[in-house]
């Protein structure tokens, strides 16, 4: 009869080999969708790059604290999310990130509907795949990563409210307004192709409002 | 969002407030029934809220990438010698 500590013993030796195996088997075949994510995060693959080695890293060095059964994609965007903030957050320094407030009530299914005819569906139609990714590049980062979140990745309010470490108010009003922005910035390239009318409420980005890096 | 153009008057401009939270699929059971009864007999909410959930269907669609071969088989080399660490 085997002793307890020669089974917790046992056990551990075991759990060494068996976690890289687990962690293998269950969260690397999300690095597409972490990839995806980190290049929301850093714009730049070659930073995407970085961000996705050192956060799954840092996930297997503390797989062990996460409990199976529970939601392990989130926790892997929650172990993203952090190592985003350690890695770049410092570097950039960047001033609180605010939207225009007109931003609110932009939409782009009313300025299509203004056209008439199929415009809403041209319009959709019309957006080339660089032009739906560099108008979410253009966000700033808490609203564009919010939106990644909910539309990409689809995730709940409540997930998105543990990944990002923010009370589910700010994710709904990240989401609505970051969702304004990215269609006022679509509805832009659609005009530039004669798709909507001349806005006369296009007013150029305030450089003490809208943060760029 | 605005509702003007639509025949019910205040109750379209109360769906499309909760058009959204609707779409994300964070309404209660009872509220989805209550917008989903609308939708079915409002063609313009209709129209919008299809709209909304192509552009969705586009964001998500252009914007999901396969990470580099690289970057898979360098992660894979370093799990396993994080792992070869772990156990000497």
């Amino acid at each position: 009869m085997s002793s307890s500590n020669e089974v917790t013993s046992n056990r551990r030796t075991l759990t060494d080999t068996e976690r890289r195996e687990r962690f293998e088997a269950e969260a690397l075949p999300h690095l597409d969708r972490l990839y995806s994510a980190a290049l929301r995060y850093t714009r730049n693959p070659t930073d995407a790059e970085d961000l996705v080695q050192e956060a799954v890293t840092k996930a297997y060095r503390s797989f062990h604290q996460y409990e199976p059964g529970t939601n392990l994609r989130a926790w892997l965007y929650r172990v993203l999310h952090t190592t985003y903030l350690s890695m770049y957050r410092k570097r950039q320094r960047r001033p609180q990130e605010s939207l225009q407030e007109e931003i609110d009530e932009f939409s782009l299914y009313d300025e299509a509907s203004r056209v008439g005819g199929s415009a809403e569906r041209i319009v959709l139609a019309s957006l080339s795949s660089d032009e739906v990714k560099q108008a979410l590049a253009d966000l700033p980062e808490s609203f564009r990563v919010a939106v990644y979140l909910a539309d990409v990745e689809g995730f709940a309010y409540k997930e998105i409210a543990e990944i990002m470490d923010t009370p589910v108010g700010t994710v709904m009003s990240r989401l609505h307004r970051g969702r304004r922005a990215l269609q006022k910035a679509l509805a832009t390239y659609a005009r530039s192709r004669g798709l909507l009318d001349p806005g006369d409420d296009d007013i150029p980005p305030n450089p003490e409002t809208e943060v760029r890096p | 969002m605005n509702g003007d153009h639509c025949v019910e008057g205040g109750r379209c401009a109360e769906v499309l407030e909760r058009l959204e939270a609707f779409l994300d699929g964070e309404l209660a059971a009872d509220e989805v029934g209550d917008l989903e009864s609308h939708l079915a007999e409002c063609y313009p909410c209709t129209d919008r809220a299809t709209f909304e959930e192509q552009l969705r269907a586009i964001v998500a669609r252009e914007c999901v990438e396969h990470a580099p071969e690289a970057l898979v088989t360098r992660i894979r080399d370093h799990l396993a010698d994080a792992s070869d660490e772990a156990s000497t």
